[in-house]
């Protein structure tokens, strides 16, 4: 008797034709091409075997030295089988990918911060407005490449009576410690270790 | 000609009965609301992106102000992702201390939210009741932790001190007395005729609508799904605790008033399970580099200062792999991705907050109500702008 | 009624006065101190809560800390109010509406900075969307530091402030 992971595992290996399917800390993982995301997810939802029933998160992640820079991490729940699952779509700076809303309702706030973040781009999302940050806000705070104090800071203008936004001015920077501190990683320290018999 | 016309009415983002800073659009036709347009963002921090630049032992505060009427149970989901990934044990006590202080951040929230919802539709008397209550609490919070709120007290591996000898007691004392303020609490609200005519059958959600739109916790309870973390997929030796799930039948807002105070009576429940079982040993998982050595070992021990120095600057090193790891927060799932690359730094941190679902829910579960009924269908979701805007 | 002359302060003459009206029943004390002393005596503040700071300020109005025996009262409404507590994170998004509830309020008003996210950005500081500091947006009279500052810190910053009031002693502001 295979357990309830095992069968979905194999239920979905077989029908939806995965790039790769595996179990983590029993949690499965599904990577799948974003041009199949629809009929994937819709199976998910609806199949016996699986009965993911609810979204309960998408995450969007910035890896800017791959090919396909982001990816879209969607967390499923199936309520019947007590089990959490990962599905992974892999795409690239300029392409879109379809919008869940058609299959889950709430995916609709999720991918627009996903939009907001990141800046990957639903197909016909019936409302992909930023979510969380300033209204006209430039960028995409959680890339990588955007500086973490951003690029602009408001301050009340006296004169002209409003909030006007400035570039950012800091007092001080963040200080971000290199954590490879030289006097750990020396050579001399390394072979008096190694003298020491590892010690 | 009278045309429906409707009108755009703004809600906030400084409104008392917002709860935090939500700001509304509502399209009014009349006093009935046509459609709800929640505007958040207006307490986005930046915390996700804070966390990926600071070490994991400094990321653990940022969960203490996401939902800042029940710090400890965000930093509960932060320190299990983390043992998960890096495969380290808590020692029983542990377990039990942070099993013990869940359930008081839950009554924390649960009195705060029921409470303040009870003022927004015009009850004044439960306010002053649940924040003494509060008030004892926090006074347990600053024992364990030397502050009222931001505790940053669970830490991966186990939690920062042993409680401080005479807590147990304490805290016992206030299990036994606390149910009669639920009790008394009740009998200003659950038959009160004014209370149940601004709650019964307001912000109806079906259970299958409740799915579909990413609910958890009591909201989801209330429609009638039984679904509790702590039963389904125990963590922290929930397994050893005998409780019950309250669930709801019609998912309207009495409904999950009525699950919140239930919650609370569970929550005791738990409490005292805890503090007559509390096992003895260590609270911190002291084998593997996860907690800094003790005060005492560091006098005589080279080793000891030398990590002691390593942990708090460089911090611990998580390994590669990511996790979803979840807790049932007062408010529902309370989910933390996290993606390591096997630095003293998280990658991503990817926070699921319940409040956000439900929010999301608003304009369906508000349509066709009055504008009065807003305030009350906000108060029963128990939205903490903390978590929703991270 | 009709005064002939104003007596100088701390003269003979208004002691005389002083004396004269208090054993008919008057107390007799110049317009600076009775004005301050009812503006001390009922300051009622503008809730501003934005973030973790707001439990805290609740808690100083419930049963505990019960500050309206301070004389100071939560209002809801920016023109009902004498002091605005800026009570959590001041973000980008909420610094216009910030404002313009300030500008709502009647003269004199004060504000007090609760929290270090308030006073200087605090925890968020390097944040892309935290304003540093909501002394950029509005001026500020009191701060108290904190992260949140307990319900007593705060209630020590309104005691500072009707302190600080009672001390400029001036009409207008």
């Amino acid at each position: 008797m295979s357990s309830p992971i095992d069968l979905v595992v194999q239920t979905i290996s077989e029908k939806i034709n995965p790039i790769d399917v595996k179990v983590i800390n029993n949690q499965i993982e599904i990577i799948i091409e974003s041009r199949q995301i629809i009929t994937t997810f819709q199976f998910l939802k609806d199949s016996s075997k699986c009965q993911f029933r609810q979204l309960t998160d998408i995450a969007g992640v910035d890896y800017p030295d791959r090919e396909n820079r982001f990816e879209v991490v969607y967390h499923l729940l199936s309520f019947k089988n007590n089990l959490r699952a990962r599905v992974k779509v892999y795409i690239d700076e300029g392409s879109s990918i379809d919008s869940l809303t058609s299959v889950f309702p709430c995916a609709n706030w999720f991918e627009r911060e996903a939009f907001d973040m990141y800046g990957i781009q639903f197909n016909d999302h019936p409302d992909l407005r930023r979510i969380l940050t300033d209204y006209g806000f430039e960028g995409y705070p959680l890339r990588k490449d955007f500086p973490l104090s951003g690029n602009v800071e408001v301050r009340y203008n006296e004169i002209e009576k409003k909030i006007v936004y400035e570039p950012v001015k800091l007092q001080q920077d963040y200080r971000h410690f290199d954590i490879q501190s030289p006097w750990e990683g020396t050579k001399y320290k390394e072979e008096e270790q190694d003298r020491n018999g590892g010690k | 000609m009278a045309e429906s016309k409707t009108v755009t009415v703004n809600f906030g983002p400084v409104h008392p009965a917002a709860h935090g800073v939500l700001r509304l659009i509502l399209d009014l036709d009349g006093e009935v609301v046509e459609r709800a347009d929640p505007h958040i963002g207006l307490l986005h921090r930046g915390t996700e992106k804070l966390i990926e630049t600071k070490t994991y032992l400094q990321a653990i505060p940022y969960f203490d102000r996401l939902d800042y009427v029940a710090p400890m149970n965000q930093e509960h989901a932060f320190a299990l992702a983390i043992e998960k990934l890096m495969k380290v044990d808590v020692p029983k006590r542990g377990q039990y201390i942070r099993v013990l202080f869940s359930e008081i951040g839950r009554l924390l929230s649960h009195l705060l939210n029921v409470t303040t919802t009870a003022m927004d539709v015009g009850a004044m008397t439960p306010i002053t009741w649940g924040f003494d209550e509060r008030e004892k609490l926090l006074d347990f919070y600053e024992e364990v932790s030397g502050s009222r709120f931001h505790a940053n007290y669970f830490r991966a591996g186990g939690v920062h001190q042993d409680l401080p000898e005479g807590l147990l007691e304490k805290i016992n004392d206030f299990c036994i007395s606390f149910p009669k303020v639920v009790d008394d609490m009740e009998t200003l609200l659950t038959e009160n005729r004014i209370f149940k005519q601004r709650n019964v059958d307001i912000g109806k959600i079906s259970k299958e609508e409740a799915v579909d739109n990413g609910f958890s916790g009591f909201v989801l309870r209330a429609s009638g799904v039984p679904w509790d973390l702590r039963r389904s997929q125990p963590y922290d030796s929930y397994e050893d605790f005998d409780f019950k799930v309250p669930i709801g039948k019609n998912g309207d807002c009495y409904d999950r008033y009525l699950c919140q105070m239930d919650e609370m009576r569970e929550s005791v429940k738990i409490m005292t399970q805890c503090i007559n079982n509390m096992p003895s040993g260590e609270v911190i998982n002291r084998d593997t580099k996860i907690a800094p050595p003790k005060r005492a070992e560091m006098k005589e021990s080279m080793e000891a200062i030398i990590h002691h120095f390593k942990f708090f600057t460089e911090g611990f090193h998580v390994p590669e792999g990511e996790i979803y790891s979840a807790v049932e927060a007062p408010k529902g799932e309370f989910g933390v991705y996290l993606i390591s690359d096997n630095t003293s730094r998280p990658y991503r941190c990817k926070i699921r907050a319940p409040g956000f679902a439900h929010l999301q829910a608003f304009n369906l579960l508000s349509k066709g109500h009055l504008l009065a009924d807003v305030p009350a269908i906000l108060g029963s979701l128990a939205i903490v702008f903390g978590e929703v805007d991270r | 009624m009709a005064i002939a002359a104003t007596p100088e302060i701390g003269s003979q003459e208004l002691e005389d006065l002083k004396q004269r009206y208090s054993d008919k029943g008057f107390i007799v004390t110049n317009v600076n101190n009775l004005i301050n002393w009812a503006r001390t005596g009922s300051l009622h503040w503008m809730t501003f809560g934005l973030a973790c700071c707001a439990v805290e300020m609740m808690h100083v109005g419930t049963p505990r800390y019960d500050v309206e025996r301070m004389g100071a009262a939560p209002r809801a409404s920016p023109r009902h109010a004498d002091v605005m507590i800026i009570a959590g994170t001041l973000t980008n998004k909420m610094a216009p509406a910030l404002r313009k509830a300030y500008d709502q309020m009647a003269e004199p008003r004060y504000v007090i900075s609760m929290g270090s996210c308030a006073n200087g950005g605090g925890y968020y500081h390097y944040s892309y969307s935290v304003v540093r500091g909501s002394d950029r947006i509005v001026p500020i009279d009191i701060y108290v530091p904190g992260c949140p500052p307990t319900a007593e810190a705060l209630m020590y910053g309104i005691l500072q402030l009707q302190k600080k009031i009672r001390r400029e002693g001036n009409i207008v502001r």
